[in-house]
């Protein structure tokens, strides 16, 4: 620590702290116009300068990039630093077009408002006019380089944050402008945070063109409804509609979004939206009134239940419900309907948080908090491909690996934008990362390298650990998989030797249930290596819906009661039972796999599917189409007229993610409130459906008057949640374990010790890793960072940007096939199924490997691949 | 105006055609030489631009991906440098905003006597040296249109007839 007075104010920073940091601790605000805390200082615009005096002697210095140092006196406004500010500011208005009424950013805009805090009255420079470029044709976001005043704050984000490098300063001196290579328009991540941090207009959102000022917008502060990470967004609504997406700096994402957070939430507005409630009349799903679709609903699951039984009904949820609503959902299914057979994500998805990390480390959940992966000095990445399926998680490994110099270790089977940062590319068979992991576990072990000095006291089953790992020597993992033996053992002593060290995984449908074992493998290394339980260290489990870990967090699958406990322990099992006046059913239900298996067999009758898209998602479509169609009766309930709606009995329209309340816990744990627009609101929120359903159903118990009184009980019945209240969570939320309204929740969970005493290491399984035969394809069921799920379809944006599957493919294999970019493919797997897309060249591709993106329905892309096999083998040949 | 946008095009197509692939093979060495670090970029530059006399699209795209170095950021470092230059050019740069504003204010007429009297279209450098000929969407000065730069110098509310006597500034 070090302690200085700024304008007289005595203030306490971090050892480092730059000045205008401590600063800011102090409440004192110093003007800047080049200065980002995500960004390393650059020191363009000298607007921060402060007069600095220290042993006697007193210097005039930019506050950004000077450190603070113990007993520095700080002025920060005296009358030269003044009237230096305004000459800054005058030589930047001398070539800026006073163009102010008609720009776009007026009203917010950095310079206008210091040259207004400054005082500037006229101009004493001979006005200087110079042309540069405008670009208005690419997606979303439009350039007017007249305006720029050559921050270098867009470059840098796009370099530094992005990691994208999609924009440079191109030309020198007086004719500098920020452009792409030959100012062709851009072909990035579209994630618009160079028009978010431009402090002028030069680069702008084109939503915004026309649409209105900002200080006549209204804003909402909610949460993103997409991928796990649990941005903060902010609406921007005139007329009571949404015209623009926004973050705030503060919040935990520090003002980055994602394509999709930014620009997808169109899909609220679109035309596939549900609106009335559709009854199948002779074979035809028509138009009905809520009363009507309602009384079929709640008629047709008592008629099942009546006459087979409630095991005879499934459900389907989504972790695209609100912590409420898949409590309320879980009570619903398993007290009103009477069974147990409920999951959501096909019953994968959460299968690396329940089975994997769980087992070992006594929480089901990522034990450490996005942001402190920028600061671990070695990051794993196990078939994590963060740029396309988490952005923004992808950020913290840009920020890492460049200005802190971490090393990445990619376990994965594709090349990814971050194989390309320092560090060390195993690849491995989709399916196979854990064998991988566990090599570079043996590897540890037979070094020497694990935590001796703790190991016995914090972990169990070391012995059988190691004595599972007999076949796992790096000699033969690398000759099976046809890596480099070095790499592995070099990977595993970086990874052990690292100060920190953090594991990432990434999960979603498209990953199959190889997701268990990687969770296992990486908590087992994270705890023989002694990464656990402190900062930068531990394991992440990225979730690909917006409430991954909410979903398990409320127990929504066949095993789980809310807060994690099990429904075949009696002691659980009798507390629900009388906090939900029912008798809950003793025995674990069914999964997603097995209930829609048994509708295809005639056990499983009544489907009641919410949020969920099964048909397009789930793996082996034939099979689930075939479930949906000798369902006696199937209900529905989404917010778009799915391709599963479409095979309904009852579609009941829900209200999207914009237009409700609840929360939202993210992968790192953090409860966050979903707040609704001001647009209007379509369809019925989830949980006011599942409410009028139970009325109709004969259970007077529902009657919860909003989302908040949802939470107050979940507070009351899970323990991690049990100091969360609508009230404490504040701008940005809680993160759990939270114990009381005191609390303030723990970011590292496994702090000193693990739940269940000891960690519980996990032996591997037997090596076996799949792999294609000669002359067959792999196909890696890709994720484009435009797309989440089948969901985004419905997003007239993301659509623009991303708007057809293509097969990606390396050069390689594009000529031994004799095909070129734009050529159609045929891709035939071994379910005789086979789908027709174009081909693109990608270096992404490795030989024999075909990457396809998993979210467009119209592809049934899904009819290739079958359950519990990740290792999908396709015959291609040029259609 | 399907005229106007196929020109605006043809800049680009006119680069993309310059040099074969074939003869784009020879930078394989250059790339092999340098490939790796950030700090090689100069040199690679350098030698590419001996090799063909100049820095178009693709070879920049090339080495962009040979190298593995954004293409932003190669066009960044090639436009700042005086030495490195993009096309064959002539002495003078003429920049013809074919810009909506200034195509209908007279920019196409402008193009038609550069075409007839200095036999020059867009992407071309004229015979004896003197003018390349680019055409540019929009100099962001819709309210001097037409608006036509020769190298430093803007030049604005443009009679079309006048075109001729405004290059014959420039030797
Ligand atoms: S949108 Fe994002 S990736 Fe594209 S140029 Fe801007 S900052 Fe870079
Ligand atoms: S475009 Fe905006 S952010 Fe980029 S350098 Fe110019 S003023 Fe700064
Ligand atoms: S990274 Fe995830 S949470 Fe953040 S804006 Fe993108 S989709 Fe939303
Ligand atoms: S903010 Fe310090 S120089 Fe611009
Ligand atoms: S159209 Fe020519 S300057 Fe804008």
């Amino acid at each position: 620590m070090v302690t200085l007075t700024v304008d007289g104010v005595k203030v306490s920073v971090k050892k480092g702290s730059s000045i205008l940091e401590a600063a800011q601790a102090a409440g004192v605000r110093i003007p800047t116009l080049c200065h980002d805390k995500r960004l390393i200082p650059y020191g363009a615009c000298r607007l921060c300068i402060v007069e600095v005096t220290a042993r006697g002697k007193t210097r005039t210095m930019p506050a950004c990039f000077n450190p603070a140092r113990d007993g520095m006196e700080i002025a920060t406004s005296t009358p030269a630093l003044n009237s230096s500010r305004r000459t800054q500011l005058m030589l930047l208005l001398r070539s800026h077009p006073l163009l102010c009424p008609s720009c776009d950013a007026a009203g917010d805009c950095e310079l206008q408002n210091l040259v207004f805090e400054h005082q500037i009255p006229d101009l004493p420079f001979a006005r200087q006019s110079r042309y540069f470029h405008l670009d208005n044709d690419s997606n979303f976001i439009r350039f007017n380089m007249n305006l720029c005043i050559r921050c270098g704050m867009c470059v840098r984000i796009c370099e530094e944050v992005q990691g994208q490098s999609e924009i440079s300063f191109i030309n020198r001196g007086m004719n500098t402008e920020v452009s792409t290579d030959f100012m062709r328009p851009l072909d990035c991540e579209f994630c618009g945070q160079c028009a978010d941090i431009c402090p002028v207009g030069a680069i702008s959102s084109k939503w915004l063109v026309g649409t209105g000022r900002r200080f006549e917008l209204s804003h909402v502060k909610t949460t993103c409804s997409f991928c796990s990470l649990g941005c903060s967004l902010t609406l921007e609504e005139k007329d009571q509609q949404t015209v623009y997406v926004n973050s705030s700096h503060d919040g935990p994402n520090e003002g980055s979004l994602c394509v999709k957070g930014r620009y997808g939430w169109t899909y609220a507005y679109s035309d596939g939206r549900l609106e009335t409630p559709l009854v199948k009349k002779n074979g035809v799903l028509t138009e009905a009134s809520w009363e009507e679709a309602l009384d079929a609903a709640a008629n047709g699951f008592a008629r099942i239940k009546k006459s087979h039984g409630a095991q005879a009904i499934g459900a389907l949820g989504s972790a695209r419900l609100t912590n409420e609503e898949g409590y309320v959902f879980n009570r619903f299914v398993k007290s009103v309907l009477g069974t147990a057979n409920i999951d959501h994500g096909g019953g994968i998805s959460h299968l690396s948080l329940t089975e994997g990390i769980a087992p070992v480390l006594g929480y089901p959940a990522s034990t450490n908090s996005i942001r402190e992966i920028r600061n671990a000095r070695v990051i794993l990445l196990i078939g994590a491909d963060l740029t396309e399926t988490h952005p923004i998680a992808k950020n913290e490994i840009i920020m890492a690996t460049g200005r802190k110099r971490a090393r990445v270790i990619v376990i994965d089977s594709i090349k990814t934008k971050l194989t390309e940062r320092d560090g060390i590319f195993l690849k491995a068979p989709v399916g196979s990362e854990s064998i991988v992991v566990f090599s570079m576990i043996k590897t540890i072990m037979d070094e020497g390298l694990f935590d001796k000095a703790s190991i016995g006291n914090k972990a169990e089953g070391f012995e059988a650990l190691l004595e599972s790992l007999a076949d796992y020597t790096p000699e033969n993992v690398a000759s099976k998989l046809g890596i480099d033996v070095n790499s592995i053992r070099e990977a595993a002593r970086i990874f052990a030797q690292a100060p920190t060290a953090m594991i990432l995984l990434s999960e979603g449908l498209y990953r199959d249930s190889s997701g268990v074992e990687n969770a296992r493998a990486a908590a087992d290394l994270a705890v023989i290596t002694g990464h656990i339980g402190k900062e930068s260290c531990g394991i992440m489990a990225l979730g690909e819906k917006a409430n991954s870990q909410g979903a398990v967090d409320m127990g929504l699958t066949p095993q789980l009661l809310p807060g994690f406990a099990l429904l075949e322990d009696e002691a659980s099992r009798k507390k629900f039972d009388s906090l939900w006046k029912t008798k809950l059913p003793a025995t674990a239900g069914l999964n997603a796999r097995e209930i829609l298996a048994g509708a295809e067999t005639g056990a499983i009758k009544a489907l009641y599917v919410v949020a969920e898209n099964p048909v397009d998602d789930y793996p082996d479509r034939l099979q689930v189409e075939k479930a949906f169609k000798e369902a006696e009766f199937v209900v529905v309930q989404d917010i778009f007229f799915s391709s599963t709606a479409k095979l309904a009995d009852v579609v009941l329209p829900a209200c999207s993610a914009l237009e409700k309340n609840g929360t939202f816990t993210s992968a790192e744990r953090r409860v966050q409130t979903l707040r609704p627009s001001t647009k209007e609101k379509l369809g019925k929120s989830d949980l006011e459906l599942f409410e009028l359903l139970a009325k109709r159903m004969g259970s007077a118990q529902f009657t919860y008057s909003s989302p908040e009184a949802v939470m107050a009980e979940i507070s009351k019945c899970c323990d991690v949640y049990a100091g969360v209240s609508y009230d404490g969570l504040g701008a940005n939320g809680i993160i759990w374990p939270c114990k009381d309204s005191g609390d303030s929740g723990a970011s590292i969970l496994c702090q000193g010790g693990f739940p269940t005493g000891k960690a519980k290491l996990a032996p591997a399984g037997p090596l076996n890793a799949p792999v294609a035969k000669d002359g067959q394809f792999v196909l890696v069921q890709g994720v484009s960072k435009f797309h989440s799920g089948s969901m985004s379809m419905w997003s007239s944006s993301l659509i623009q940007v991303c708007p057809e599957p293509l097969a990606e493919m390396c050069t390689a294999d594009m000529n031994t096939l004799g095909v070129e970019e734009g050529n159609t493919i045929r891709l035939t797997s071994e379910t005789g199924e086979s789908v027709r897309l174009k081909v693109k060249w990608s270096r992404r591709s490795l030989p024999g490997e075909i990457i396809v993106p998993c979210h467009f329905p119209s592809l049934k892309l899904n009819s290739l691949v079958k359950w519990n096999e990740p290792l999908v083998k396709v015959k291609v040949e040029k259609a | 105006m399907q005229e106007r946008d196929a020109l605006l095009k043809k800049k680009v197509e006119s680069t993309v055609e310059v040099i074969p692939p074939e003869q784009l093979k020879a930078l394989d060495e250059i790339i092999d030489k340098y490939a790796g670090t950030t700090q090689n970029l100069i040199p690679a530059l350098k030698e590419a631009q001996e090799m063909f006399g100049y820095l178009p699209m693709e070879v920049q795209r090339k080495l962009s991906v040979g190298m593995n170095i954004p293409a932003p950021h190669i066009y960044g470092v090639v436009t700042f440098y005086s030495f490195f230059t993009i096309t064959p050019r002539g002495r003078h740069t003429i920049r013809l905003c074919l810009g909506t504003a200034c195509y209908v204010k007279g920019a196409k007429e402008m193009l038609e006597i550069i075409i007839r009297d200095v036999g020059i279209n867009v992407g071309e450098t004229s015979e004896d040296g003197r003018y390349t000929l680019e055409a540019v969407r929009c100099l962001g000065a819709c309210g001097l249109a037409p608006v036509m730069m020769i190298g430093e110098d803007t030049h604005g509310n443009i009679h079309p007839p006048k075109t001729i006597g405004i290059l014959d500034g420039y030797q």
